[in-house]
């Protein structure tokens, strides 16, 4: 028994919770920035989304960048905002709050379920050990 | 690592070499170096190695456990996914290691109250 090998799927569900990590703070950058209205660049925070990639043939998931959601701003009446244009609209960040917590509750999940992993793979192991008792 | 077939193979021939039970721990590898000293035929050297080569490994995961947990508490790492890895590989080479020590000391046992 290799001890690398055994250790294969530890290593592939850790892999997943890192991963899920990453789409939590991705998700809470863009709930936090949901009413952003500068975000520095003269226009509102955009919605990040993060994507991943699978590391081998059997393998953990990695992160494989953090793009930027290019769909249109939302855009509020306001016309007593300093911010607002000439028709009083005040652009808003692409944010879609329901949209967010069905991910996070996707992520929160996804987490759990490699958790879950982890806890039967251990337990498996010490069912084999069981039988050099 | 040995499978259980081989270690209770091994058994028969290793068991001469150690000088009882409390020789076969990690922080003592060295009593398992000297019975490979003793040890005269080839399945010996081959047992006492395997075990020995485990030992340090079971071990280099003992220490690496340790130190992802020291730096997670001192603040140097906050990274609790490696620490949980580290952990559970400890563990689970830890739990091998010791269900081949007891089945390695229930076979002494078992040669000792042998009746002549």
């Amino acid at each position: 028994m290799e001890v690398e090998k055994t250790f294969g799927p530890v290593d592939i569900a850790i892999s997943g919770l890192r991963a899920q990590g990453k789409q939590m703070e991705v998700i809470s950058s863009n709930v936090a920035n949901a009413r952003t209205v500068d975000a520095g660049k003269g226009e509102p925070y955009r919605r990040r989304e993060a994507t991943f990639t699978s590391e081998d043939e059997l393998g953990g998931v990695k992160l494989d960048k953090i793009v930027t959601d290019m769909s249109d701003f939302l855009r509020v009446m306001d016309p007593g905002n300093p911010l607002a244009d000439k028709a009083g609209y005040v652009a808003m960040p692409n944010v879609n709050l329901p949209v967010e917590m069905m991910n996070l509750n996707i992520a929160t999940r996804v987490y759990q379920a490699n958790v879950a992993v982890l806890k039967r793979y251990q337990q498996m192991v010490e069912a084999t050990l069981e039988l050099l008792r | 690592m040995a499978d259980p077939n081989t270690t209770i193979s091994g058994l028969m021939s290793s068991t001469q070499g150690l000088r009882g039970p409390g020789s076969l721990r990690p922080g003592n590898a060295d009593a398992i170096g000297t019975s490979k000293a003793a040890a005269s035929d080839d399945k010996k050297t081959g047992f006492a190695d395997a075990i020995k080569d485990y030992i340090s490994k079971v071990d280099d995961l003992q220490q690496s456990s340790d130190t992802s947990i020291q730096d997670l508490l001192s603040g140097k790492s906050e990274d609790i996914a490696s620490v949980v890895s580290a952990a559970a590989k400890a563990d689970m080479s830890f739990k091998l290691l010791v269900g081949v020590r007891n089945k390695l000391i229930e076979a002494y046992k078992q040669t000792m109250n042998m009746p002549l």
